[in-house]
């Protein structure tokens, strides 16, 4: 599942057609993670995966801190309040959101090549 | 506020105010974390509310009844009012004081008045108060052309005095109990040592609260921030936090400490991870499911140990917590994305030591202990085969 390889984040926000709500919009992503429990999210995703998720709660970010995850994709249009992303900021993590819901959004990044 | 001063030109001493018991306001009790509505009712003049470090203060004119309290049941008690117990009013009174003599005229006294910006000058006739020149008495004198005459012949003769022991709380009491501006302060020899007004009052409890309000960001910038101390190898640091019922908006920060602490002292990535999933799986399980307890972060040179520990109400069944996706999180949390079933055994995984007991109605105490070490050296080239 761990490869040494990463993706450019920016070498696939085109396809999920994703909005960046953070100042950075760049990571190296080692992968791709969908859930919606952050629980799930700590025993199972990597660091450097985005992780896919419909949740913007600033829980998202403590959880995405402590996995070291490289960047979050909010799904179905959802976007958390600011000062989630400030702490997302602060932290180093990457934010976007997109209209597409996770089936799609993952669908085109699988495509693209992010695996 | 508009003080009376009652002319009076018999010579009654001072009054100065008694400690003993049936004084309506006299022997405040050493503040107590359970003060009853009643008193505070009582003496609530000066509410303040201290919260989050953000300071709100209203200071009303009289005995207020606006306090959204109900008498006779127990409280909590902000650290203002906590303050306004504790503090006396040696703490607040302006020292020394400015005094005069019974012969000095009320034209040196406006003077004085003037360049210590005050409103009041006590009077005393070897060493010992005899009266008071207030602001009024000096206007009821200029309005009549006898602003030139000795202080004796206008001065308030029947004075009230406070002691420097007395509580704020109770100071307050007494400017609404005597609409006076202010009050010389006696110290337990009956000698003058200063003199109190509402404005002190208010002065020295915004200077406390700001002190507190200084301290409490100190703590909570040392706690989150980093002292580079705390970054050296060899030394133990214990991060301890108190960790409140249903508090989903401020979980994760002893973990993040713990992880800049780990992360400068070079321990290895994954390490460093499985020891933040555990404090976050034992902080959120704190807020989800106990109401309230505290956690720790010990990390020594060899290993950091975790401690959560709650006071219930317990956990039914440990071995059924253990289970992967058993939950028993209400809607909220899993609204939030917690209830996963999966804390407890995400802990015991990410551990190199685990334990957890728990007994209903006292509470869980859980240890999980994560052995550290240093970030393994660069991968050595593969050699060619």
């Amino acid at each position: 599942m761990k490869s040494e390889k990463t993706r450019k984040l920016s070498s696939v926000l085109a396809v999920i057609k994703a909005e960046p709500l953070t100042n950075r919009a760049e990571a190296d992503l080692t992968g791709c993670y969908i859930s919606d429990l952050l629980s799930d999210v700590l025993a199972h995703a990597s660091h450097g995966m985005l992780w896919i998720t419909i949740h913007t709660h600033r829980n998202v970010i403590s959880c995405a801190t402590t996995k070291d995850i490289g960047a979050v994709l909010f799904v179905c249009g959802r976007k958390p309040d600011p000062g989630v992303v400030a702490e997302a900021d602060a932290e180093g993590i990457v934010l976007l959101s997109t209209k597409m819901a996770a089936y799609e959004a993952a669908g085109k990044l699988w495509e693209a090549g992010l695996r | 506020m508009n003080a009376t001063i009652v002319k009076n030109n018999g010579t009654r001493p001072t009054a100065v105010l008694p400690d003993a018991a049936g004084d309506r306001c006299s022997r405040i009790p050493e503040p107590h974390p359970e003060l009853t509505a009643s008193a505070a009712v009582a003496h609530n003049a000066v509410a303040i509310k201290l919260e989050n470090s953000m300071i709100a203060v209203t200071m009303s004119e009289g005995p207020s009844t606006e306090t959204g309290m109900t008498a006779g049941k127990p409280l909590k008690v902000s650290v203002a009012q906590v303050l306004i117990y504790e503090l006396r009013v040696r703490d607040a009174m302006t020292r020394p004081p400015v005094t005069a003599g019974p012969g000095d005229s009320l034209r040196t006294i406006q003077h004085l008045m003037k360049t210590h910006r005050i409103s009041g000058v006590p009077i005393l006739q070897n060493g010992v108060p005899v009266g008071l020149v207030s602001i009024e008495d000096i206007i009821n004198a200029l309005d009549q052309g006898h602003v030139n005459d000795p202080a004796e012949r206008w001065m308030t003769r029947n004075i009230v005095a406070l002691r420097d022991h007395f509580s704020l709380v109770r100071a307050v009491a007494e400017f609404d109990r005597h609409g006076f501006g202010r009050f010389p302060v006696l110290n337990s020899s009956g000698v003058l040592v200063g003199v109190i007004t509402r404005g002190d009052i208010t002065a020295c409890l915004m200077q406390q609260l700001e002190k507190r309000a200084e301290e409490a960001a100190a703590r909570e910038a040392a706690l989150f921030s980093g002292q580079t101390s705390d970054l050296e190898q060899t030394k133990s640091v214990v991060v301890q936090t108190e960790v409140k019922s249903g508090d989903y908006d401020n979980a994760g920060k002893i973990s993040q400490r713990m992880r800049q602490i780990l992360r400068a002292r070079g321990v290895d990535p994954d390490i460093q991870r499985r020891a933040a999933i555990i404090a976050y799986e034992a902080e959120m399980n704190i807020i989800i499911h106990s109401i309230g307890g505290d956690l720790s972060v010990a990390i020594s040179p060899g290993k950091v140990v975790i401690e959560a520990v709650d006071r219930g109400p317990g956990i039914e069944n440990v071995d059924l917590a253990m289970q992967e996706g058993w939950s028993t999180a209400g809607p909220l949390a899993r609204e939030l994305g917690f209830g996963a079933g999966m804390g407890l055994p995400n802990i015991k995984k990410c551990s190199d030591q685990f334990e957890i007991h728990s007994e209903m109605s006292v509470g869980t105490r859980l240890h999980s202990e994560v052995l550290l070490s240093q970030a393994a050296p660069p991968p050595k080239p593969e050699e060619p085969i």
